[in-house]
């Protein structure tokens, strides 16, 4: 069984993203699973950043720690990363660095540089670059050397390019060698960089001599390696995407019309791959039943976040399947507009990115703390539906669910996703997008309203005929209205609308699935249940398999639908759990606060990470371990 | 045919104060989309918070009714989802150039098609009369403790500014210039902009009927604000700079500055998406017997790896 874990590491600017990306086209070519994420700070260039990605035959679920192979294109990267990479593994870097003193790495965090001078000079070693080279080769760890400012003159006369311009392949140089020494054949390699340069020839040219000349280097002084086995996926047609990509086509696919949103971290790349196809031109058999040959998508940057959610609000009302994207700080301007929409009964989908709060906090790096925020947003009782996504999987249906949602119940759906699931990358199988599961439910919008016609027309289940604005005279506000929209502060009148969104709330919850709400994986009699909601998904199940080769024998509560909150499926499947233990990246406790508020169930303990980079598989297993040693709070710190 | 007036006139007890200027500007607004002859179905009023945003629930539309300081917003993506309505702005001085000042501006950079009317008091009526963003410097109002120590802002300056391809000044209780302005502004492809000028005779103590018509008057034939080419608007602009900065002893009325030369945002998006205007986002199909019409693995290839 194959199980690949790499860490590339550099500064900001310097090609992490591409090679961290074309290490991933590579192992996908080669016919396996990978989910890989990048790690990086809010800054331009110069900052220290890293591709952390896993390659199996079953689909990795989580990240992992220690890794296989450290790619370091600089001295900090070996200085950050020296003690994450496992007996027997390899470290490819440039012997140039050596003499780097940590102090003289100026990007470097203050904390970090003094945590590792404290552990290298405990090690009697010196506190530069080459000690911590030292540190990993005494644990075993095979030091690749790769002097890479030779080689740049190598590819500069390879690809008769002055050296300045072929500077920039200094990434495959370093990722070829390690992926070469790490038993993948040239060929994927190559054929990753052209998929990555696609329509670049120059550039591919210049990466595919650098990758040459790099596996040539390493072949003459390290031999031969070890093949890597063919995965079991090749010959496939597959998708490797982020979670921000697959949130864009899962609102495509859905018939979005119009996307509003103000640049921020981690949501703009959303935006930006939903912009690149925001204009689709239909094959002709489609044409003629949708009597349109070109599909447009409205994508308009607005000013603020203010605008974004109030022009989503205006296309929404005028019939568009309409929506914003967001984290946590755009999210809080929104809020008046979510309750807005809330009063309004204005169907919209608000994609809420969290990130590491409070306030702009750490921007580039994840958390699960908009839980709460996202319920409770919105002033005055407003309730709203609130979905969150497992996995890459669910972030595409979810996203198609939440505008069935928003149309079927006329009420905002927050769909709620992190900064992990946003950058990070899986490949995914036809199979996995399956559109014979996607139905595009638009609910009560009627096309022809009439004569007569009220908006908020009191019905059983508190749902409305919905009309386009533009098609019958009408009145839509936010004030407390009657039901043709006339404001009102009349207190039967008011009681009656209260009321009335009670019951949309009510009908979510009788309607929707319970695969939608909440999702019980293992066997229902395990001595401890874990329960968790959003991206912790994947890394919970892995945990689960290897605490059952420690002999815990785990199982999961994943909460899907967090608001309307499922407390009866919830209540029932956690009435027959042993030991429950709530694991989630926030601070509060916030899971452990609705599971508590919704069913009585105080959870045993509370495994948290606040650190701001993802939950990794061997820290929930940590986590459960001390808790049944009877720990009620453990907080897992892992990651660089 | 024309339609009556009195078909857009909404079964509501309009609860502005006797003698407010908001008066003159609903009968203004009836008025011009009867002449236009739009379908009250067809017509979208989007009022913000304030005395002047309950227009919204007086003229008979396919209306909403925005938060404070949002109805710039809401009102832009109800014209991009459906770009053959006609969409009216209805704001206070306080929603459209204080709290919603930003999006005052980015409708200018836009230039989408709606029309803005300012109900502009220099007051905040309905919280009970403080300083709103178009009341000069050192003016006591009777609500005021003390007199007011901010500037006003220069509302047709600041669209001039912004980009709006059509800026007027009207006054509230001149209704048939008024009309006339908004049908104007209403016919005009791209942002337009009225200043309305108007008492609150309940808050507004020194800024009066008598105040206003001491000091309006309406430009002359001889002054010509319309911009045909990139050359004429060197040629005016000195003259027009004149007119939208003045406001004192004398204000002028009438249309100040009319760029004919650009492209609305609905141009713009059709020129970059041909075909968006004939299947806009709000009426277009989505779906063919409740399936979708899109399969991501033809449609996002720069994400499929074939192995």
């Amino acid at each position: 069984m194959t199980d690949l874990n790499i860490i590339i590491g550099g500064p900001q600017g310097g090609g992490i993203e591409s090679a961290g990306q074309i290490a991933v086209k590579s192992l996908v070519l080669k016919g396996y699973n990978i989910l890989g994420s990048r790690e990086y700070h809010s800054n331009i260039m110069g900052a220290h950043s890293y591709y952390h990605l896993r390659a199996k035959e079953d689909k990795p679920g989580s990240l992992t720690l220690p890794v296989d192979a450290l790619l370091a294109l600089d001295a900090e990267t070996v200085l950050t990363h020296y003690r994450e990479v496992r007996p027997g593994g390899i470290v490819v870097y440039d012997p140039a660095v050596k003499a780097t003193r940590v102090d003289s790495i100026q990007p470097m965090a203050p904390p970090l540089k003094e945590r590792v001078k404290k552990d290298l000079e405990s090690r009697g070693l010196p506190t530069t670059a080459e000690g911590a080279l030292k540190a990993m080769e005494s644990e075993g760890v095979k030091l690749v050397g790769l002097p890479l400012k030779a080689m740049l003159r190598k590819v500069s006369e390879e690809a008769k390019a002055p050296i300045a311009s072929v500077s920039k392949t200094v990434n495959t140089l370093g990722l070829s060698a390690m992926l070469y020494m790490l038993g993948v054949e040239p060929g994927y390699i190559e054929k990753a960089i052209s998929l990555q340069f696609a329509g670049k020839e120059k550039v591919i040219r210049m990466n595919v001599a650098a990758a040459r000349i790099a596996v040539e280097y390493v072949r003459e002084v390290y031999g031969e390696p070890e093949v890597l086995p063919d995965g079991p996926h090749k010959g496939k047609v597959r998708m490797v995407a982020s979670g921000n990509d697959l949130v864009a086509m899962g609102k495509i696919v859905a018939g979005v019309g119009f996307l509003s949103y103000y640049p921020i971290t981690p949501s703009s790349d959303e935006a930006l791959y939903l912009e690149r196809h925001k204009y689709v031109k239909l094959d002709d058999g489609m044409a003629e039943k949708v009597g349109y040959d070109r599909l447009s998508v409205v994508a308009v940057q607005m000013e603020d976040e203010l605008a974004s959610i109030n022009a989503a609000i205006g296309a929404a009302l005028a019939g568009a399947r309409s929506s914003t994207t967001t984290s946590g700080p755009g999210y809080s301007l929104m809020n008046e507009g979510i309750s807005l929409a809330v009063e309004a009964e204005v169907p919209i989908v608000v994609t809420l990115w969290m990130r590491a709060g409070p306030s702009t906090g750490m921007p580039t790096r994840t958390g699960q703390q908009d839980l709460l925020h996202s319920i409770f947003s919105g002033h005055g009782d407003a309730p709203k539906i609130v979905i969150a996504s497992g996995d890459h999987v669910e972030a595409f249906y979810d996203a198609i669910k939440a505008f069935n949602w928003a149309e079927i119940f006329q009420s905002p759906v927050i769909h709620l996703l992190d900064k992990y699931l946003a950058s990070a990358m899986a490949s995914l199988d036809r199979e996995e997008l399956d559109l014979s599961k996607v139905v595009i439910d638009r609910g009560k919008l009627v096309d022809n309203p009439g004569e007569g016609y009220l908006r908020y027309k009191i019905t059983e289940d508190g749902i409305s005929p919905r009309a386009r604005i533009g098609d019958a005279v009408m009145y839509m506000t936010g004030l407390e209205h009657t039901e043709d929209g006339k404001a009102t502060e009349d207190p039967v009148a008011r009681e009656q609308m209260m009321f009335k969104r009670e019951r949309k709330m009510r009908k979510v919850l009788e309607v929707l699935p319970e695969e939608d709400k909440a999702v019980l994986y293992g066997d229902p009699d395990a001595d401890v249940t874990l329960v968790s909601f959003g991206s912790t998904k994947g890394v919970i199940l892995d945990a689960m398999k290897m605490l059952e080769g420690k002999g815990v024998k785990a199982n999961f509560l994943q909460i899907r639908l967090l608001s309307p909150f499922p407390e009866d499926l919830v209540a029932d499947i956690l009435s027959s759990a042993k030991k429950v233990i709530t694991v989630e990246l926030n601070l509060m406790g916030q899971l452990a606060f609705l599971l508590r508020a919704h069913t009585g169930v105080k959870p045993d303990s509370q495994v948290i990470k606040v650190n701001g980079r993802p939950i990794y598989d061997y820290e929930v297993v940590e986590g459960v371990l001390k808790a049944l040693d009877g720990a009620g709070r453990v907080v897992v710190s892992g990651g660089s | 045919m024309a339609r009556s007036w009195l078909e857009y006139k909404a079964p509501a007890w309009v609860q502005w104060c006797p003698g407010c200027g908001d008066f003159g500007i609903l009968n203004a607004i009836y008025r011009a989309v009867a002449e236009l002859d739009i379908p009250p179905e067809r017509l979208v009023v989007v009022g913000g918070i304030g005395c002047s945003g309950r227009t919204t629930f007086y003229v008979k539309g396919s209306n909403a009714h925005a938060l404070h300081g949002r109805a710039i917003p809401m009102a832009t993506g109800i014209k991009l989802a459906r770009p053959e309505l006609t969409v009216i702005v209805a704001g206070g001085d306080g929603d459209l150039l204080g709290i919603g000042g930003g999006h005052f501006v980015a409708l200018g950079r836009r230039n989408v098609d709606i029309t803005v009317i300012l109900f502009d008091n220099a007051v905040y009526g309905l919280t009970k009369g403080q300083a709103a963003p178009t009341l000069p410097a050192w003016i006591k109002t009777k609500a005021l403790t003390s007199p007011n120590i901010h500037d006003n802002v220069n509302p047709v300056l600041l669209a001039f500014a912004a980009g709006y391809t059509f800026v007027a000044r009207g006054y509230a209780y001149h209704t048939s210039q008024l009309k006339e302005l908004i049908k104007t502004a209403v016919r005009h492809k791209g942002a337009s902009f009225i200043d309305v000028l108007q008492p609150c005779p309940t808050y507004n103590n020194v800024m009066t009927n008598k105040w206003y018509e001491e000091r309006i008057y309406y430009v002359g034939e001889d002054y010509d604000p319309i911009i045909r080419t990139r050359e004429d608007f060197k040629e005016k602009l000195p003259a027009i700079m004149e007119k939208l900065l003045e406001f004192g002893d004398r204000i002028p009325l009438g249309i100040l500055y009319w760029d004919q030369t650009k492209d609305s945002f609905e141009e713009r998006l059709e020129k970059i998406m041909p075909g968006y205007m004939q299947a806009p986002p709000g009426t277009r199909r989505i779906s063919v017997d409740g399936r979708p019409i899109v399969d991501p693995f033809e449609v996002f290839k720069d994400r499929v790896i074939v192995t």
